[in-house]
């Protein structure tokens, strides 16, 4: 009896036990179902969803999960001033409506509701905003935006599931390969086709053709020389300058040196170049290219010779000075040219008539510092400048 | 008596003007030349009469093969040395102009006698082309404009960077003798313009067809002078002269160009050259439309004209999208589609991306390349359009549309640099005419100038009647600018045109002058440092090695071994097989033993890297690694990703901190192979990087299937041998040997009971501590 009781208890026990475990699955399940289905509800309103601090902690922080998320933290008020964040925005919009698009064509081809809602629920797109949720940023212990993070279904983010921005950007396609990467699950890419170049192309034409229409009864500017003359040196001078560069490769305006204040607007190096810049070379040769044409118009004025002299001098003076402000520019990116020198700190000795002082101290102390290598002249310590020196 | 009239005669003649003239051109033409061949030869004075670069290795080499084997041989000519196990039709994928003109050079020196090496023809192909340039340029400028400024131009051209640039002594490549043909033909196309005589029609067909045997920019021909044709269409300025010189030279041309086995079909496949299509039946068509409103009433014609237009655009619509569909014709193909949009290599074709040609340009490089030019030639521009005329339309457009590809790709810069020189040798030309004139001769130069349209007068009048017209003239010529600020005017333009041929040579020198093959370092003294070891290296792969042996390199060495080290490649510079490319770039990315299996399936006997670091040599293969990863993972993602090569940081570092895929791939154990042992100088610590300044990470590692073969005096060039597969498959883990020590033994005092280190101690009752478990 003893031991049947045993077995009963036993077997009761073990079945509270199992019912309770049961029962707290289940609690789970229901709140994970609760979870998933509050998410597909947003979801379905908005491709990217918004959350705030207590909703972070409460769906992507605490435990049961089956879902990635892949979340953006960022700084949209206009108050942060983060340009970059309104961009990379931009690109994360895309991409998340490029997935629910995605499921949708998937959900057709499938044809299968289970199925797709089981590809639906494996990830979701979200958001938090600086002033939305702080708290987020300092739990992550993040002070930079925009930041882009992977949240696995089972346990923390981890060393990978940081977007590396620095390295790869944000464009959208860029994202979409780092999702790939961190849940297999590919995305293809669907940009709403760029309507606003074809647009202004569209207006464009509307609007030369008005013009010809409107005009049809006088043409006579198609045949106006100095307009067509006008454009053709504009694309010339866009070329010339650079545009095309600043336009695939992207640069800054300008750059502003956050230690100093101090803004530089030509780019030191003579691999690269700042928008400022490329207008600045734009006008400058614009103005050698007017002072040429003086030059030449001076002679075939009809007027008084002291106003063709002043136009001949003007035309001189704007292709001298412009064109050495120019050649400047130039040698501010080209160290020491035209003249190769060993090194960046090199005297000039200057020229002279006579040779009384040649064989002086300085001038072949001058000479011997002037032939050392950069890397010897650039020591730090005077330890480090006689080992230099006696080493080569 | 007789003799003071010969004398007089004489004086005459010599102080005829047209004598002078053409004596003085002549003169500047030569000095021309030979300013821009000797100022192309720093590279040769400084080092050796050698071929440059890369791409030259492989023009010498089948130049080579042509001269021993016949130009037959050679358009059959089965490449098995390269792209192993593909193997290169050569004779089908070249364009053979480049061989075929040094070959004949060298065959008709050997005519006369003249025995030449035909590595010295190679070399010095292209400086007496640039001189041939000049001359295509003087002519071409004295169509357009005026033969002053054909001079200007003939001395631009002869010395500017951006064409020196590709035309040094040693770089035996396509453009050095393109661009002398591209501008020929242009000649030839205004001259057929001018005149509307089939004869120079059929001659710029010819020149044409010299151009498209030598360089695949001749698409930059067929499309330029049908958009000229079509602009002056739109201008209003159709004639029978352009009838004839297009229909002319599209039909001789588009059959002569098929004659090239390279280009084959392309020509009426491709997009590239439909527009030239387009616009002979627009042609065709305006010239049938203007024959059929000579006999027909307005109302007719109008009717007519409708009907005309609606049907062709339908048939020619239907013809296009048909075929397209069909696939007769080809879409554009990679490299020209990135031209028009210019994001498209960036995203799609990495190995375009990848190389340094193919980036746009910054104004620096315009300025660089072509100093005060750039800023005059827009001058130019302007007075062509203020002066428009048929042919200045086309100089017109060849300006914008060269500007536009030159800021798009900097290889390009090439074919803008004639067109710069052109327009800016009239817009100097046209200053110094007006502020050169004011002294006696000159005033004179321009009655002879006026003499063609009265010649008439000439016939009726004697000498003196001249003298007076000068004279008439002075006065005139004084109001307007004063002799002095003429002459300051005049030498301030030519300061600034020192100022260019100062810059000229410094950039040929300084930029434009390195063989690349043969590296020179200074020393403080002045005294320079040959470093000579990429021929060593390719010099002891030819003497030590099997003559079948295949060497494994990245694509950029390619021919170079070819041609030096007379050895088989996996891949090379003419890079048309990705698949292939990818191939090799997983080999050199991944880990020693996945590295071997694609080896060995590739079967690969040698392995030649590059490696900078011990004299910070920055172009070696460590910092050219990032593209192989890249190239490599576009064919093979799952196998390679780009992210595992970064530190967490998204840094590419070689030091400790690196990512460990990066201290443990092929490529890097190939470069730092004992690198580790090596300390170059006292200061720094042993392994220390020189290109890239750090201690490398991973310094004590031995590799199984490589041993070293070579590596060359200064490291730069390191070769490995690939090792057979064993005899026997070694056992790395001890499975057999646990049971064996379980055999009881004697004890000894030393084989006692054994004591576990850091055991655990537990207490009954107690968890163990968290230090014990550890």
């Amino acid at each position: 009896m003893a031991s049947t009781g045993k077995t009963l208890l036993l077997i009761l026990s073990i079945f509270i036990a199992v019912s309770l475990i049961d029962s707290v699955i289940k609690k789970k399940e229901d709140s994970l179902n609760d979870k998933v289905q509050q998410l597909m509800e947003w979801n379905n309103k908005k491709s990217v969803i918004k959350l705030n601090g207590d909703k972070f902690k409460q769906y992507l922080k605490t435990s049961p999960r089956n879902y990635s998320v892949i979340l953006m933290l960022t700084a949209l008020q206009p108050q942060r001033q983060c340009s970059v964040c309104k961009q990379a925005n931009d690109e994360y919009q895309i991409l998340a409506n490029s997935w629910r698009q995605a499921n949708d064509e998937y959900q057709i081809l499938a044809n299968s509701w289970r199925y797709s809602q089981q590809y639906a629920n494996r990830l979701f797109f979200a958001m938090v905003d600086y002033d939305d949720g702080p708290d987020v940023f300092s739990s992550m212990k993040i002070n930079t935006a925009p930041v882009f993070m992977h949240f696995p279904p089972k346990g923390k983010p981890k060393k990978g599931d940081t977007l590396d921005i620095h390295r790869v950007g944000f464009a959208a396609e860029q994202i979409a390969k780092w999702v790939g990467e961190r849940t297999d699950i590919q995305i293809r890419v669907f940009r709403p086709p760029n309507y606003s170049g074809t647009l202004a192309l569209a207006l464009l034409f509307a609007l030369v053709g008005g013009l010809l229409y409107l005009k049809r009864n006088n043409l006579e500017f198609l045949y106006n020389k100095t307009f067509w003359g006008v454009g053709s040196l504009f694309i010339i001078f866009a070329m010339t300058s650079g545009q095309m560069w600043n336009h695939i490769r992207g640069p800054p305006v300008m750059h502003k040196n956050p230690q100093t204040g101090q803004i530089n607007y030509i780019h030191g190096s003579s691999q690269g170049q700042f928008i400022a810049e490329t207008y600045i070379v734009f006008i400058l040769n614009a103005a050698v290219v007017a002072g040429f044409v003086l030059l030449n118009e001076a002679n075939n004025q009809k007027g008084d010779a002291g106003k063709k002299k002043v136009l001949s001098l003007v035309g001189l003076g704007c292709v001298a000075i412009f064109f050495s402000l120019l050649l400047s520019v130039f040698r501010s990116k080209y160290q020491g040219y035209p003249y190769s020198s060993n090194h960046t700190r090199c005297f000039n000795i200057p020229t002279c008539n006579s040779v009384i002082r040649k064989n002086s101290f300085f001038i072949r102390t001058v000479t011997e510092w002037n032939e050392l290598d950069n890397h010897q002249v650039l020591s730090r310590t005077v330890e480090g400048f006689r080992f230099s020196l006696k080493r080569d | 008596m007789a003799d003071a009239g010969t004398k007089a005669e004489i004086r005459s003649n010599m102080w005829k003007p047209g004598g002078w003239q053409s004596l003085l051109t002549f003169v500047i033409l030569t000095l021309a030349w030979l300013v821009g061949f000797s100022s192309r030869l720093f590279a040769v004075i400084r080092f050796e009469s050698i071929i440059h670069e890369f791409d030259p290795w492989f023009n010498y080499r089948s130049t080579h093969y042509m001269v021993e084997n016949g130009f037959y041989n050679f358009l059959n000519w089965f490449d098995d040395r390269a792209w192993y196990p593909l193997g290169r039709i050569v004779g089908g994928t070249v364009y053979p102009g480049l061989m075929v003109t040094s070959g004949t050079i060298h065959w008709v020196l050997h005519a006369l006698h003249i025995p030449v090496h035909i590595r010295d023809i190679c070399v010095f192909l292209a400086p007496i082309f640039s001189g041939l340039t000049a001359l295509a340029c003087y002519f071409f400028t004295k169509e357009i404009w005026s033969p002053g400024a054909g001079l200007f131009a003939a001395c631009f051209i002869a010395i500017v960077p951006g064409y020196i640039s590709r035309s040094v002594a040693g770089s035996y490549d396509n453009e050095g003798i393109a661009i002398f043909a591209l501008m020929f033909t242009y000649y030839l196309w205004i001259k057929a313009v001018k005149t509307g005589s089939m004869n120079w029609a059929i001659f710029t067909a010819l020149s044409y067809f010299y151009m498209v045997s030598a360089w695949g920019g001749y698409v930059f021909i067929i499309n330029l002078i049908p958009l000229h044709v079509f602009v002056l269409l739109l201008m209003g300025r159709y004639s029978q002269r352009i009838f004839i010189a297009y229909t002319t030279f599209f039909i001789v041309g588009l059959i002569l160009s098929m004659q090239i086995p390279f280009v084959g079909f392309q020509p009426i496949k491709t997009s590239e050259h439909m527009a030239s299509a387009g616009v002979f039946a627009l042609l065709i068509a305006y010239a049938v439309i203007k024959y059929v409103q000579s006999f027909l009433t307005k109302a007719e014609f109008k009717y007519f004209f409708l009907c005309a237009v609606a049907g062709s655009a339908a048939i020619i619509f239907c013809a296009v999208v048909g075929l397209t569909w069909a696939g007769y014709i080809h879409p554009w193909s990679g490299r020209f589609y990135s031209l028009y949009d210019t994001g498209y290599a960036k995203i799609h074709i990495p190995i375009i991306a990848s190389v340094s040609e193919h980036q746009p340009t910054t104004w620096v490089s315009f300025f660089f390349d072509l100093h005060i030019l750039v800023c005059a030639f827009p001058a130019g521009v302007w007075y062509c359009v203020k002066q428009i005329n048929d042919e200045r339309v086309f100089v017109i457009l060849y300006a914008i549309f060269a500007s536009y590809f030159a800021g798009v790709m900097v290889r390009l810069m090439l074919t803008l640099t004639p067109i710069v020189c052109v327009l800016a040798s009239i817009a100097f030309s046209r200053t110094f005419e007006i502020y050169l004139k004011d002294d006696a001769p000159k005033s004179q130069s321009k009655v002879e100038e006026e003499e063609p349209p009265d010649s008439k007068n000439d016939r009726l009048y004697d000498k003196v009647g001249k003298t007076k017209k000068t004279k008439e003239e002075r006065p005139k010529d004084q109001d307007t600018l004063g002799m002095n600020i003429k002459t300051i005017v005049v030498i301030a333009l030519l300061m600034m045109l020192m100022l260019f041929a100062v810059h000229c040579t410094w950039v040929t020198s300084s930029a434009y002058s390195s063989p690349s093959i043969v590296l020179a370092s200074y020393n403080h003294d002045g005294s320079r440092t040959i470093l000579d070891d990429f021929r060593e290296a390719y010099f002891w792969l030819r003497q030590n090695t099997d003559d079948k042996a295949r060497v494994m390199s990245w694509w950029d060495y390619g021919y170079q071994i070819a041609g030096m080290g007379n050895k088989t490649t996996l891949v090379d510079n003419n890079t048309w097989n990705n698949s292939h490319i990818a191939l090799v770039g997983k080999a050199m990315s991944s880990n020693e033993t996945e590295a071997y299996k694609i080896m060995r399936m590739l079967d690969v006997d040698y392995v030649l890297v590059i490696f900078g670091g011990v004299i910070g040599y920055s172009g070696d293969d460590i910092n050219k690694f990032l593209w192989m990863v890249r190239i490599a993972e576009g064919e093979h993602p799952k196998d390679i990703k780009e992210s595992d090569y970064f530190t967490p940081q998204g840094e590419f570092r070689v030091d400790s901190g690196g990512s460990q895929t990066l201290l443990n791939c092929l490529m890097y154990k190939l470069s730092y192979y004992r690198f580790g042992e090596l300390q170059l100088d006292f200061r720094s610590p042993p392994g220390f990087d020189r290109t890239r300044g750090v201690e490398i990470g991973n310094k004590n590692f031995d590799l199984t299937h490589l041993e070293e073969a070579y590596t060359s005096e200064h490291w730069l060039v390191r070769i490995y041998r690939v090792k057979d597969l064993d005899n026997r498959v070694k056992v790395t883990d001890p499975v057999i040997p646990k049971p064996k020590r379980k055999k009881p033994s004697k004890k000894t005092s030393r084989k006692k009971m054994g004591s576990i280190k850091n055991k655990p101690k537990i207490i009954k009752g107690k968890k163990p501590s968290k230090t014990g478990r550890k």
